[in-house]
């Protein structure tokens, strides 16, 4: 009896692995990586006089690849998330959209933009093109709604709390600052309101509450 | 509130992993509940007292005594 209560323990079958996030990040920061050597080497082509990329060319092929890496990464976890209660499932397909939004946003804004831009001009203060900026604003709005409205239909009582206080950190960061610059900006004691960076306060207070109270 | 989770989770020689498998919960969410920090909602201690076959206060003490 025991041998054979041994012997089902070896033949069990392997529960499904749940995927990472080295491997997906290590993706994707290749695939950011392979899209820089190849705008240098286009750069270095052009001052050598020789024939280059075509601008779209290494973004493309970096991205294709990228795409292609995270796919079969993900195929290989199938079982996980087949494994998953129906609740879960939603979750990581909510999460999964949100990602893949972000993603197309990021890549099509490293498109949108000359590769000569620094990080920081690339990321918050150069110039977009109305097709990006329309775009990004429909995939924003939509994607995210989409999203969110699965998102918060799967998470269970705990997450659920955590967002609420998140969410009320989030908006007292906004409504206590935001009064305070308006007025001191009247008074010329502050340039105008920065609506930008009021988000982003707001933002970063949501999260750091979020974090706090699902994973302390 | 005090809980006996932990303890009961034990003695079926569950991880937190696989008692949220059975709540349909995070496992974020059981240790937040075995380590006081979130007290859960009453359809969670209902599936809890079924999932342990106890009457919620069995499981849950307010510290409340008459």
């Amino acid at each position: 009896m025991m041998a054979s209560k041994d012997r089902m323990m070896v033949t069990e079958p392997q529960e499904p692995r749940a995927p990472g996030f080295v491997w997906p990040a290590a993706i994707c920061f290749g695939a950011i990586f392979l899209a820089g050597i190849l705008a240098g080497f286009s750069k270095a082509a052009a001052e050598a006089g020789k024939a280059t990329l075509a601008p779209w060319a290494g973004p493309l092929i970096a991205a294709t690849l990228g795409i292609a890496g995270l796919f079969f990464y993900f195929r290989r976890h199938a079982d996980w998330f087949h494994a998953l209660s129906r609740r879960r499932r939603r979750y990581w397909t909510a999460l999964g959209l949100a990602a893949v939004i972000g993603g197309i946003v990021g890549v099509w804004a490293s498109f949108d933009q000359p590769t000569n831009r620094g990080a920081i001009e690339m990321a918050f203060t150069g110039a977009l093109s109305a097709k990006f900026a329309i775009g990004a604003s429909i995939l924003w709005v939509i994607g995210l709604l989409v999203s969110m409205v699965i998102y918060h239909r799967s998470i269970d009582d705990h997450e659920e709390r955590a967002w609420l206080w998140a969410g009320l950190a989030g908006w007292y960061a906004f409504i206590f600052p935001a009064p305070v610059w308006w007025v001191l900006h009247r008074a010329g004691l502050a340039p105008p309101a920065d609506a930008m960076l009021l988000f982003l306060l707001s933002m970063v207070a949501n999260a750091i509450v979020y974090l706090w109270l699902k994973f302390r | 509130m005090n809980n006996k989770l932990k303890v009961l989770r034990a003695m079926r020689n569950w991880s937190q992993a696989e008692l949220a498998d059975r709540l349909d919960v995070s496992r974020q969410a059981v240790n937040a509940i075995e380590t006081g920090k979130y007290d859960p909602s009453l359809p969670l201690a209902f599936k809890l007292a079924r999932l342990f076959d106890m009457p919620i206060e069995e499981i849950f003490d307010d510290g409340f005594e008459r």
